[in-house]
């Protein structure tokens, strides 16, 4: 078994010491990282720290050395991406620091999503992502994009406003077997239930799985409209993600 | 006491007959639209419509108070923003994602800042509702806060990016910024509020208690001493972590939200700011009935929370049932008290 001192990076193991409380979560983070280099880890630490200039520094020179844009992005950024779920949802850091590790993760992905489209490599799993018709709210389901991406899926982001047929065009477009909807206000959660309803108008609901989540919506609400899963916070989201789609993470 | 007696004395952290019951935000919803013949959007945005809606709080459901200010869009339509003005069953809603600054340097209050039709439209509602109430029953304006503006008016990712890469610049930001919220809360005190609501949303869902202290402390407590009536501090989600800051500003009370509870929230203020609220919304006052919406009261009551109302803007499909219920439970409790 994977221990802390196996991890060579010390920043990296200071912030698993520090914020990783659960059993479970820190068994997977530890031998997450006590099987990455020395290279890796220093991605990883970088974009916990949130520094988008040395990601995109440190990928750029670890793709120049010869590693794989797949070990980068599941072993650099990816594994970073894991700890910083894990604070945010501890409450450990907020959304201004998420945003930072975000834009640290996109300066990295610009390296590897070339790479990674041309050799064919297929993402963790699809998912259309958009705030419900009438709400033009879109931070919560940012941060759960965020959160998709950097654990390894490709996520089409409809933004805001999103009309049921929007949410079903994008599903035959991108040939997409998840949705994920989100509603920060009261009188906009409906439209939640009305895009479910069209998918079923459409004959399309079978072939669909439906994820809901915001700041007013509940397990019971969720299960009410029909959805297949809610998903209370970003890091829940992706974790309902790989579940309604049976995957796992690559490492 | 009468109504604005209550509240008042209450904001004070003075004694009361009975607790008050307060809406520092919207309790407008489709029914007492129709009720009143006054629909959204337009109840946003005519005078008379905004008020006929608004005096609903006070001659349908009982509350002691009138906040005629039923969204959070006014101030920022007039600083520039886009507004998607929606219909009757939705709010209207800045449109973020459409940012109209993007350094301290574009901050600009227009020269019609208090004339726009969407600011001089709560002016001159609060004129009708003090006109037609006289002193019987509190009349509450509201005036946005820097921190919410911000989110207004650089979209709220980048604005929240800003506050972490340069805590200087953001301090010029709100700097600039709350002026707006002084002029448009001294032309409504002028027009006759007795007090403002002040949302300004540094809410735990977002920033840390940290941030809290290290941005908006100062900048409230220059609102309590420039804004020379009762302010009541409005911040959605989570904040008992930053009550004890909050209690430090001087404002007269904190509207809190349900995910707080009634006695950790009293014990965290500690006295020095009163609170107001906090029956929770979509899950009891939207879904829920009667007898769940009198154990929320009740639980209020019994934490000694000084006034008692919705904790944020209602949903606009909420049963008039529901919120009719709060004042009648509020009753119903001093009334098993004193027995």
């Amino acid at each position: 078994m994977a221990e802390l001192a196996d991890i060579s990076n010390e920043f990296i193991r200071q912030e698993i010491d520090e914020f990783i409380e659960r059993a479970d979560e820190r068994a997977r983070i530890v031998s997450l990282f006590s099987r990455s280099s020395p290279a890796m880890q220093a991605i990883a630490a970088a974009l916990i720290d949130g520094d988008n200039e040395l990601v995109d520094e440190l990928t750029g020179s670890a793709l120049a050395a010869g590693t794989e844009a797949l070990e980068v992005m599941d072993y650099g950024l990816i594994a970073g991406m894991a700890i910083v779920g894990v604070k945010f949802r501890q409450n450990f850091i907020f959304v201004p620091e998420v945003l930072a590790c975000a834009r640290a993760m996109k300066a990295g992905m610009k390296h590897i999503d070339p790479i990674l489209s041309a050799s064919g490599i297929e993402p963790l799993g699809r998912v259309v992502m958009g705030t419900v018709k009438g709400d033009l709210h879109d931070i919560g389901k940012n941060l759960c994009i965020m959160m998709l991406r950097g654990a390894g899926f490709e996520v089409i982001d409809l933004g805001v406003d999103t009309s049921p047929d929007a949410f079903i065009d994008a599903v035959e477009q991108h040939k997409a077997h998840l949705i994920g909807m989100s509603a920060l206000l009261t009188t906009t959660m409906p439209n939640m239930g009305k895009t479910i309803d069209a998918f079923i108008d459409a004959d399309l609901r079978d072939d669909v799985k439906i994820m809901v989540g915001g700041a007013p919506v509940t397990q019971e609400f969720a299960d009410d409209m029909g959805a297949d899963g809610y998903g209370k916070d970003a890091l829940a989201c992706v974790a309902l993600a790989k579940k309604l789609l049976g995957v796992e993470s690559r490492t | 006491m009468n109504s604005r007696d209550r509240v008042l004395a209450a904001l004070r952290r003075e004694p009361v007959d009975r607790t008050p019951v307060c809406n520092p935000t919207s309790v407008a919803t489709v029914e007492l639209m129709d009720l009143a013949d006054a629909p959204f959007p337009d109840a946003n945005r005519v005078p008379e419509l905004m008020a006929r809606l608004a005096e609903t709080s006070y001659t349908e459901l009982g509350f002691d108070s009138i906040m005629p200010v039923f969204s959070i869009i006014q101030e920022s339509s007039a600083l520039g923003c886009k507004i998607q003005w929606e219909q009757k069953d939705n709010w209207p809603t800045v449109k973020m994602r459409e940012p109209i600054w993007e350094t301290p340097d574009d901050i600009r209050i227009p020269p019609d800042f208090l004339t726009h039709q969407d600011t001089r439209c709560v002016i001159e509602a609060i004129k009708l509702l003090r006109r037609r109430y006289g002193n019987e029953v509190a009349i509450i304006g509201k005036t946005m806060g820097p921190w919410s503006l911000g989110y207004h008016c650089f979209g709220v990712e980048p604005f929240l990016l800003m506050s972490l890469d340069d805590p200087g610049k953001t301090k010029l930001c709100l700097d600039r910024m709350k002026e707006a919220t002084v002029q448009f809360g001294l032309a409504q005190i002028e027009a006759g509020a007795d007090a403002l609501t002040l949302p300004d949303h540094a809410t735990g869902d977002l920033v840390s208690a940290e941030y809290y202290e290290r941005y908006l402390v100062e900048v409230h407590k220059e609102f309590a001493e420039r804004l020379p009536i009762p302010l009541i501090l409005h911040i959605c989600g989570r904040t008992v972590d930053r009550m004890p800051f909050i209690a430090q500003t001087g404002m007269a009370a904190f509207h809190y939200d349900s995910k707080n509870q009634p006695a950790e929230s009293m014990e965290a203020v500690d006295g020095r700011v009163a609170l107001v609220g906090n029956i929770n919304n979509p899950e009891t006052l939207f879904s829920k009935g009667t007898a769940e919406v009198r154990a929320e009261v009740y639980k209020n009551l019994n934490a000694r929370v000084n006034l008692v109302g919705p904790e944020c803007a209602i949903p606009l499909q909420t049963a008039i049932e529901n919120l009719k219920e709060i004042p009648k439970a509020v009753r119903d409790w001093h009334r098993e008290q004193a027995a």
